[in-house]
């Protein structure tokens, strides 16, 4: 009887040692854990990124937890709401037009990063937008930075070379269309009428938004807004664009060579290169600016992303530590994202890495990330406050009366009434 | 027979109703034609196969840890299935048998609380859950589903159909209460078992947003998620989808194939 019980503790007491040892190296290596929406994206960089801080740090390991984007913010957002923090990630990706959203609606959710991070180095109105009081909370990620891309081949058999792109205003890019029209039969641009994007883009290139600083609405007396609802009305009037409904469609349609350009965020880069065999016969322009409008510049954004750190994170000082020394440093890393995933972060010393300077022969031999980075530190500031989403859908709601010809002011003064209703 | 006007009238009917099987057999065609076709390809509307269908495969099977992500999947929605079958069908069984005025008001206020949507649980349920240190188990998707008000009405309408002389001459052969509910009323009933059960794994299988929310990591994954997440990339693969969304169909199918005879039985009523 008593030998067995011998047997017993002794065995209980190796298993305790075990787990006692486990757990001591539990402690030592931590993992952190990280959420975004696109595997072959944000989700790879992050993983990218990593490998090269377990150089340093060979115990700690990372746990990328990929959802789809909506679902993730309804997740996110839930979890804040409900106030438990438990199961939180350490660091989350947020898209750049909420980032004011989830930092004003829970203060304190996130952690600030103005000690760790020397902001002066990155694109300043990424920055400016994940900053509350003069506190900066993102690490800033990938930039939306705009183009305008389109079939070099089908332009120069219209008579148009790369310059004749440079530095135009909509408007000549809307005469242009139509001579291309004239000439080739082919259709300039495809327009999702559900979709506000290009406002977005019109507006920030005149370092304007729906809102100032303090979050007031400034919607009406906006003359670049105004000239933005303009232009688009004589857009849409020109004939020069193909309707389409939903991102399938609208991508389907330039990369299958039913319209001839787009204008985009950066990212569109590899959905443009997923069809290799027009390699060489697409360009890229920096974006069209407004007419009329003084403070309007040939470079714009749209989308964009950046991590966040949360406060209750379980790593928290790894996180930031990580963050701090791989993606707030590592030029050698940004040149590896540019080339694997087409990811154009926001630091600005990358530029001068050897990536950014290689010249593209998908795109006809260009120097195109050159380029791009040049127009992301153009990018005018703006705020994008807490009620883009509201504010794009009153103007969506107001498409059909812009491209049926409609008065803009009273066009105006409608999308000004609805986003004062839903701001309230 | 010959009925110029009668056989005018079944060609109209034919017609009509090969519309009708085309608009709902077309999106399984293109679901199972996408499948062999490359993400532009689908993007370019090709309607016929093609030769894709290995790659899109291989990587679905290696995007993620697909053999845990299935086990996730069947494991709630079959646990899920059986506890919830079991006790809303004891609690429909009770309400109809065990009348009093009441389990009535009870009942009616249960009926009430259908109409309250998902979404304004949710938060709650959360911190519920957050309290009970249930997030990110399986228990957190199981258990507020195992009482369904809605299957419990349904096993309610069902029982009026069962006989009292049948429980009553089990009682007499010295039955229990409990062992009636075992012996006569399961065996009786098992058409509506059989349509019920189409209809509770269908929903476990489908559901979403609650595991979304309260599902935390990749080793817990279930296979909507896994699906839905394949869609997020700003350049999905379509073919992928497609081969997701095969997978994600398929048990549902098999299951209501199997079933079928009992679940058209069931929905007409068990007892005859």
């Amino acid at each position: 009887m008593s030998s067995i019980a011998l047997r017993w503790r002794r065995t209980l007491a190796v298993a305790l040692t075990g787990v006692s040892l486990f757990s001591v190296t539990a402690a030592s290596a931590a993992e952190i854990t990280v959420w975004c929406w696109d595997p072959n994206f944000n989700g790879a960089t992050m993983e990218e990124a990593f490998s090269r801080y377990q150089a340093e740090h060979p115990d700690d390991t990372i746990n990328v937890v990929i959802f789809d984007k909506a679902a993730m913010e309804q997740k996110l957002q839930a979890q804040l709401a409900s106030g438990t923090t438990e199961g939180l990630p350490d660091i989350v990706l947020i898209e750049d037009y909420r980032a004011q959203k989830y930092l004003q609606s829970f203060p304190g959710a996130f952690e600030p990063l103005n000690d760790h991070v020397d902001y002066s180095t990155f694109a300043p109105y990424k920055v400016e937008l994940a900053t509350v009081n003069g506190q900066t909370y993102s690490l800033p990620f990938d930039s939306g930075v705009t183009g305008y891309f389109y079939r070099s081949d089908l332009m120069e058999e219209a008579g148009y070379t790369a310059e004749d792109l440079e530095n135009i205003t909509w408007d000549r890019l809307i005469e242009i269309g139509v001579d291309v029209k004239e000439k080739t039969g082919e259709t300039l641009l495809p327009i999702d009428p559900n979709e506000a994007g290009w406002l977005r883009i019109m507006m920030q290139s005149a370092g304007t938004w729906y809102f100032d600083a303090e979050g007031n609405a400034t919607i009406v007396d906006n003359p670049a807004i105004k000239a933005a609802l303009e232009t688009y009305q004589r857009l849409a009037a020109a004939d020069i664009s193909k309707p389409v409904s939903g991102w399938t469609e609208y991508t389907g349609s330039f990369t299958s060579g039913d319209t001839i350009s787009t204008y985009s965020g950066v990212w569109m880069t590899a959905t443009i290169k997923s069809n290799p065999d027009q390699s060489g016969n697409w360009g890229v322009a920096p974006i069209p600016r407004l007419d009329g409008i003084e403070s309007s510049v040939n470079a714009s954004n749209l989308g964009g992303s950046s991590w966040y750190v949360l406060s209750s994170a379980p790593q928290k000082d790894m996180a930031i530590d990580f963050l701090a020394e791989i993606w707030g440093k590592d030029v050698d890393f940004y040149q590896k994202i540019l080339v694997d995933q087409g990811a154009l972060g926001s630091l600005m010393a990358a530029r001068e890495g050897e990536a950014y300077q290689a010249s593209d022969e998908f795109f006809g031999g260009q120097p195109v990330w050159q380029n791009f980075s040049t127009w992301l530190s153009e990018i005018p500031s703006v705020n994008y406050g807490i009620f883009t989403e509201e504010a794009d859908a009153a103007v969506v709601a107001q498409i059909p009366a812009i491209t049926g010809g409609g008065n803009i002011d009273e066009i105006i003064a409608a999308i000004d009434a609805q986003v004062r209703q839903q701001i309230q | 027979m010959s009925n110029p006007i009668a056989l005018l009238g079944r060609t109209a009917q034919y017609v009509l109703l090969s519309f009708a099987a085309f608009i709902s057999i077309f999106p399984f065609f293109w679901m199972a034609v996408g499948a062999t076709n490359t993400s532009p390809d689908i993007v370019r509307g090709k309607a016929t196969p093609g030769s894709a269908l290995l790659t899109n495969i291989v990587t679905f099977f290696t995007s993620e840890d697909l053999p845990r992500v299935l086990f996730n999947s069947f494991f709630i929605a079959g646990v899920g299935t059986v506890l919830t079958l079991l006790v809303s069908s004891l609690a429909g069984y009770g309400f109809e048998i065990f009348r009093s005025r009441v389990r009535e008001k009870v009942f009616g206020g249960m009926l009430l609380m259908l109409s309250i949507p998902f979404a304004a649980l949710m938060i709650p349920l959360f911190v519920m859950m957050a309290n009970l240190k249930l997030i990110n188990t399986y228990q957190a998707i199981i258990l507020p589903t195992v009482a369904s008000i809605f299957i419990i009405f349904y096993f309610r309408q069902a029982t009026k159909a069962f006989p009292t002389e049948l429980r009553d001459a089990a009682r007499i052969d010295g039955l229990k209460e409990w062992q009636i509910f075992l012996h006569v009323y399961m065996p009786v009933m098992r058409s509506t078992y059989a349509a019920a059960t189409i209809i509770v794994f269908m929903t476990h299988w489908n559901n979403y947003l609650w595991p979304l929310i309260v599902l935390q990591t990749n080793d817990m994954k279930v296979l909507t998620l896994v699906v839905a997440s394949l869609t997020s990339a700003y350049n999905p693969n379509y073919g992928t989808v497609m081969v997701g969304a095969i997978v994600a169909t398929l048990p549902t199918l098999v299951i209501f194939f199997l079933l079928q005879r009992r679940f058209v039985e069931g929905m007409l009523g068990a007892v005859k």
